[in-house]
């Protein structure tokens, strides 16, 4: 398997988790190839962050969208 | 004035002259008239409009209609205050809403004319599971029509993205519902990021139906904006659902390309676009928590892959440890092992060689002695046969040597050094030496 070098903001997050998922998998084999594996480990932890990221927002961000949607009537 | 006119009669003292009645005198005299027990207490069938509550009464028309839906006949309806409330919970408990406008009812009704509003009938009881029946079999037929098109399925059929972030949401903005949906959604302790539009539209009544069905036009024309659609309302007092049960909107619900989501009521209010929406939730809270908890459970899942290559990484290092431990071990002991076994073979070389000394050089060595004794021997007997063959040719040569001769008398003339054999060789007066035996004797020849 092939370290992928696609910046992790360019993927969807469909990519993204199908990525971690082969890591995994490629990892989880027998024939896992240590030379590879800090570099795997840190592919995956970018990826992990990026998608946590995509999901989640900061408690200011949130507040904001909430005060931006809230019902004009009050 | 009287004021009951009930119990004025034709010909009395209301009347102005013998020939003519006033509207009054009319109207009491009707009044009077209707009151038979044909149509008296009589259960009556036909669909409420123009409903409306006034100091606690009800005024609504009686509404009968054709296939076609047509109004073909039609009576207003009065529940007076200190009937109403009870009527309407009895409705409400049997049918889940209200009564209200549109909806189909089966009352107990007496006629009355008044004398200013006409003609009406007077509700003293209603029958719930008229409505209900009706209602079950209008949704009925909207279900069986969606099914026959074969889009009753269409829009539950399609899948959430694994994400379902960005949510358009159709709503009334100062629905109570709406401002619950927003606060879970916000509020959620995952911190999930979503993404909201409010397409707003009317809620209940009658502009409900045609304002939906803009906001999901509006929504369709954007669909790559959104993951879903959200329909919510609730909590306000008013059920009013039958706006919902209606077949074009039902039908714009199923075939939306965008999964549908309801949650317009509580937990008994169902109306048809449960039938075809994607998903149904009981509230707008409820709806929230799915758009939450999917957010979670996808948090969830990048946790546990985190955790599965953590542990996975740490297992194989582990295992690479153990085995350069393994080697660690085996290198110390190796070349020991190595030398001990260079050393058990070298000294099976030298048994094998000595083996072989024994088998091989032993008898060669043996073979060797026997040949030098042969070698003695025969140089003995060799050395004797010769010295008794010297000893022979000493005997021999004693015999024969001159001195023997010589011995025997027999004697030998030289002249010159010359031994002569031959007298005519000497000439005269030549010295000659003639050797004996025993001394020689010197002559001349004469």
């Amino acid at each position: 398997m092939e370290i992928s070098n696609t910046s992790v903001k360019e993927m969807s997050y469909r990519e993204a988790v199908n990525e971690l998922d082969t890591i995994l998998r490629e990892m989880q084999s027998d024939n896992c190839d240590i030379d590879r594996l800090s570099a795997m480990t840190r592919r995956a932890t970018e990826l992990i962050a990026e998608c946590r990221n995509r999901l989640t927002a900061t408690d200011e961000e949130l507040r904001n969208i909430l005060a931006s949607l809230a019902p004009k009537a009050n | 004035m009287k004021r009951d006119i009930g119990n004025a009669l034709p010909g009395t003292e209301e009347q102005t002259d013998g020939k003519s009645m006033t509207i009054s005198q009319l109207c009491a005299t009707l009044q009077k008239l209707v009151k038979v027990p044909q149509v008296t207490d009589v259960w009556v069938v036909g669909e409420l409009s123009d409903f409306g509550l006034r100091g606690g009464h009800c005024y609504a028309d009686l509404v009968e209609k054709d296939d076609d839906g047509k109004p073909v006949a039609k009576i207003p309806l009065r529940i007076w205050n200190y009937l109403f409330n009870s009527l309407n919970a009895k409705f409400m408990s049997g049918t889940g809403q209200p009564l209200s406008t549109g909806i189909k009812v089966k009352v107990c009704v007496a006629p009355s004319i008044h004398k200013l509003y006409g003609l009406s009938v007077i509700a003293s009881d209603i029958d719930p599971a008229y409505t209900m029946g009706d209602l079950m079999r209008r949704r009925q037929e909207i279900i069986d029509r969606l099914t026959r098109e074969g889009i009753i399925e269409l829009n539950r059929r399609l899948a959430w993205t694994d994400v379902p972030t960005r949510l358009a949401v159709i709503s009334s903005p100062s629905a109570a519902g709406y401002g619950d949906f927003l606060n879970q959604l916000f509020g959620n302790e995952a911190h999930i990021r979503f993404t909201v539009k409010l397409f707003e539209a009317m809620m209940q009544g009658e502009k409900a139906r045609p304002t939906i069905l803009a906001a999901l036009e509006r929504i369709a024309a954007e669909t790559d904006r959104w993951d879903g659609v959200v329909i919510i309302r609730g909590g306000g007092a008013s059920l009013d659902l039958q706006c919902f049960e209606d077949y074009e909107l039902a039908a714009a619900v199923a075939r939306f390309p965008l999964p549908v989501m309801i949650g317009i009521g509580h937990e008994r209010d169902i109306t048809v676009l449960d039938y075809v929406a994607n998903r149904r939730v009981k509230t707008p809270t409820a709806a929230a928590e799915w758009f939450v908890k999917r957010g979670e459970s996808l948090l969830n899942r990048l946790n546990s892959i985190g955790s599965a290559l953590l542990q996975r990484a740490s297992d194989i290092m582990a295992a690479e440890k153990e085995q350069l431990s393994y080697f660690e071990g085996v290198i110390s002991v190796f070349p020991l092992n190595a030398v001990r076994h260079a050393d058990s073979r070298l000294v099976n070389s030298i048994n094998s060689l000595s083996n072989l000394t024994t088998r091989r050089i032993v008898p060669a060595l043996e073979k060797i002695n026997a040949m030098q004794t042969q070698i003695e021997h025969a140089a003995q007997s060799a050395l004797t046969m010769q010295r008794d063959r010297l000893n022979a040719d000493e005997r021999l040569l004693k015999a024969l040597s001159p001195q023997a001769v010589l011995a025997r008398g027999y004697s030998v003339t030289r002249c010159d050094g010359r031994i002569l054999t031959d007298a005519a060789t000497v000439e005269n007066g030549a010295q000659l030496t003639t050797q004996l035996a025993c001394g020689e004797i010197k002559s001349t020849v004469s």
